[in-house]
């Protein structure tokens, strides 16, 4: 029997105990502790109708394309103030996101309130910016001849609208929208937790 | 006379062979499928219209593109790598065949479910490299286990007397993957913030306790062999490992610098990514070292070169990681293409590379039956030039959205000064992509393709 180093053993058990502990030290234990963070004064956790939105949000990866995550940086404040970390404790899936080829949604609900808006941006981007990359998400409406009582028709400019027919909001549209509609920083007020 | 033109066959037990080809063969049908994906999603920029349908859209095709790449093509690719190693480097047969196999079969159900489970918007979380959905990962975990447990059964059952350095980094890489999937999977301590600080570990961990031990093992296998000579240094490989192994689990906050994660936790991480320079420049002296004064073997390999890039790769990528960890440029590079140029340096051209070499030093060796030349050589070239050119145009890219976003115009003005480099990207993804289809073509002639007669010729060009 081989000793020392020389024994695949050693190398099994000396590695998973040092990176044990190291996954416990920089992994599980910050998990645990940042998991408590109370939310900012004032936050309120999602409705159903938000949370499905979320829900929606998150399978259809809107997140690879837009973070939630003001830096205190100059050129992040036009999205609002900076995050603390305070403003995630609904988040979870957390939704900070690691690129931006589009704008920073955090502040979204302030940021651009108008439903019909998001409507059309939703099913052709570039109907309402015009050098926009961003995906369409057409399958979150349907088109029928006429609207019906209770529809919400959105008002496609004629370039961008189908032939014979109006685009209506689905029930995921509708919680989509919502979803951004809720994504609006609180003020901090006097005495906030600094990020 | 070159090296290649008298290959000598390794005295592997036919089973061995048959497993280590199943291993190269399913990862490069991943490495084919999740490649395209990529290619399709480089047009969607210059293209947003193309393919617009849920199954086909951006936001749940990258996930697969990366998830793919990761746990289909490299993790299969280095996985059947290592066990071949671990068999040569003990002068035995693979220990636990069956095992062996049914760990094959989990990483390719766990890459099939979570392909389509991805394509049905089903995920958890956007989170990069752990999308898959907590029955997928299990699978994926099962299959590290079964391999791993391969490995670690053979070179315990070994003839010679010290266990090779190769068996280190790569035992190393199945015990921390199983230590940091299951980290990375029990969801019952990670909420909100806390959830962030858990996804910078698991992220970063991903690559570089995974797939950066199992290139480095099956590179110190692979470069002496090829060589003829041994590893320069048995100390630096050493202690690479022990650096690699305590500084990198460390650097993952500085995937989110100037969010909401305590400060001094992310200033940590960017001081043990000053470390992480201690590892990669032992790893990469030690093996510039084993090269040094043959040149000649490098030019008239067909393996050598792809380990040379890959090499080069592992010191610029990672070097290039220190950097851009640094507050001031992250204020400019973080959120930008810049880390989509880092992490095809890295993944790709590291990594990948790093793969192709082991595959072409030791496929061959192992069926008797060698890859096209030609082939070999367009494989190389697309591949380089491809991956160089990517890296490049978005690094340009990048800076550009960053400077845009600092100088304070409007959003979209960043996303008009990134479109140029946009259409760069799918045309060097695209050389790319044609090196993976010769790979396979390659990879199709040293396994399944009947011995050829025809290489009698090509051995002759290269006999000087």
């Amino acid at each position: 029997m081989n000793r020392g180093m020389n024994n695949v053993w050693t190398i099994v058990i000396s590695s998973a105990v040092v990176y044990g502990v190291l996954a416990i030290a920089m992994g599980v234990v910050p998990g645990i502790v940042l998991s408590r963070t109370p939310p900012t004064p004032g936050m309120l956790p999602l409705t159903p109708q938000q949370d499905r939105g979320r829900a929606i949000y998150v399978s259809e990866g809107c997140e690879y394309c837009h973070t939630q995550n003001v830096r205190p940086l100059k050129q992040d404040l036009v999205f609002g103030r900076p995050s603390v970390a305070g403003d995630y404790a609904y988040s979870t899936p957390e939704l900070l996101g690691d690129h931006r080829n589009g704008p920073d949604l955090t502040n979204i609900g302030n940021r651009q309130p108008s439903d019909t808006w998001q409507y059309i941006h939703l099913w052709n981007p570039r109907s309402v910016v015009n050098a926009s990359i961003m995906p369409r998400y057409t399958w979150f409406f349907a088109v029928k001849p006429k609207a019906d009582a209770g529809d919400i028709v959105v008002p496609v400019p004629p370039r961008f609208a189908p032939a014979g027919g109006v685009v209506v909001a689905t029930e995921e549209a509708k919680d989509l929208v919502a979803y951004l509609q809720s994504l609006k920083q609180v003020p901090l007020g006097k005495g906030a937790a600094k990020p | 006379m070159s090296p290649q033109s008298a290959l000598t066959r390794d005295s592997a037990e036919p089973e061995d062979i048959a497993l280590f080809s199943a291993f190269v063969i399913s990862a490069t049908f991943w490495l084919l499928l999740t490649t395209a994906v990529g290619l399709l999603l480089s047009f969607k920029f210059p293209y947003p219209d193309l393919a617009t349908n849920p199954l086909l859209s951006f936001g749940r095709l990258r996930a697969i593109h990366t998830n793919g790449t990761f746990y289909g093509w490299a993790s299969i690719a280095l996985t059947g790598s290592a066990l071949y190693v671990a068999a040569r480097t003990s002068g035995i047969p693979i220990v636990g065949k069956r095992i062996a196999w049914l760990s094959l079969i989990a990483y390719n159900v766990a890459a099939v479910l979570g392909t389509v489970t991805l394509d049905l918007g089903l995920n958890f979380g956007d989170q990069e490299y752990r999308e898959w959905i907590w029955p997928v990962k299990v699978i994926f975990l099962a299959a590290v286990f079964l391999s791993g447990l391969t490995v670690v059964r053979t070179v315990a059952q070994r003839i010679e007397s010290e266990v090779y350095i190769s068996n280190w980094y790569t035992i190393g890489g199945f015990v921390f993957t199983l230590i940091l999937s299951t980290v990375a999977i029990l969801p019952w301590y990670q909420y909100g913030l806390g959830q962030v600080a858990v996804q910078g570990f698991f992220m970063h961990n991903a690559v570089g306790m995974w797939f950066t031990f199992l290139a480095l093992g099956v590179t110190y296998y692979a470069l002496p062999k090829l060589l003829n000579r041994p590893i320069y240094s048995y100390a630096l490989g050493v202690l690479g490992f022990w650096t690699n192994l305590v500084f990198y689990p460390v650097i993952g906050a500085h995937h989110f610098e100037f969010s909401p994660l305590p400060w001094w936790f992310q200033t940590l991480a960017i001081v043990f990514s000053v470390g992480m320079l201690v590892p990669v420049w032992a790893g990469t002296a030690n093996f510039a070292l084993t090269i040094r004064g043959h040149g000649e073997s490098v030019r008239r390999s067909y393996a050598l070169p792809f380990i040379v890039v890959g090499l080069l790769y592992y010191f610029l990528g990672s070097t290039q990681g220190t950097v851009e960890a640094f507050r001031s440029l992250q204020t400019i590079w973080h959120f930008t293409n810049f880390t989509i140029g880092h992490s095809h340096a890295t993944m790709y051209g590291f990594i990948t590379f790093i793969a192709w070499g082991a595959i072409y030093a030791m496929l061959p060796r192992a069926t008797g039956k060698e890859p096209s030349r030609v082939a070999t050589g367009l494989h190389f070239w697309f591949a380089t030039i491809g991956v160089t050119a990517y890296v490049f145009v978005l690094s340009i890219g990048g800076t550009l959205q960053g400077l845009d976003w600092a100088a304070g115009n409007p959003f979209i003005a960043s996303v008009e000064a990134t479109a140029p480099y946009w259409v760069a990207r799918a045309v060097s993804g695209s050389m790319m992509f044609l090196a993976h289809v010769i790979f396979a073509y390659n990879v199709y002639l040293m396994t399944l393709a009947p011995s050829r007669a025809s290489t009698k010729w090509e051995r002759k060009a290269v006999n000087v």
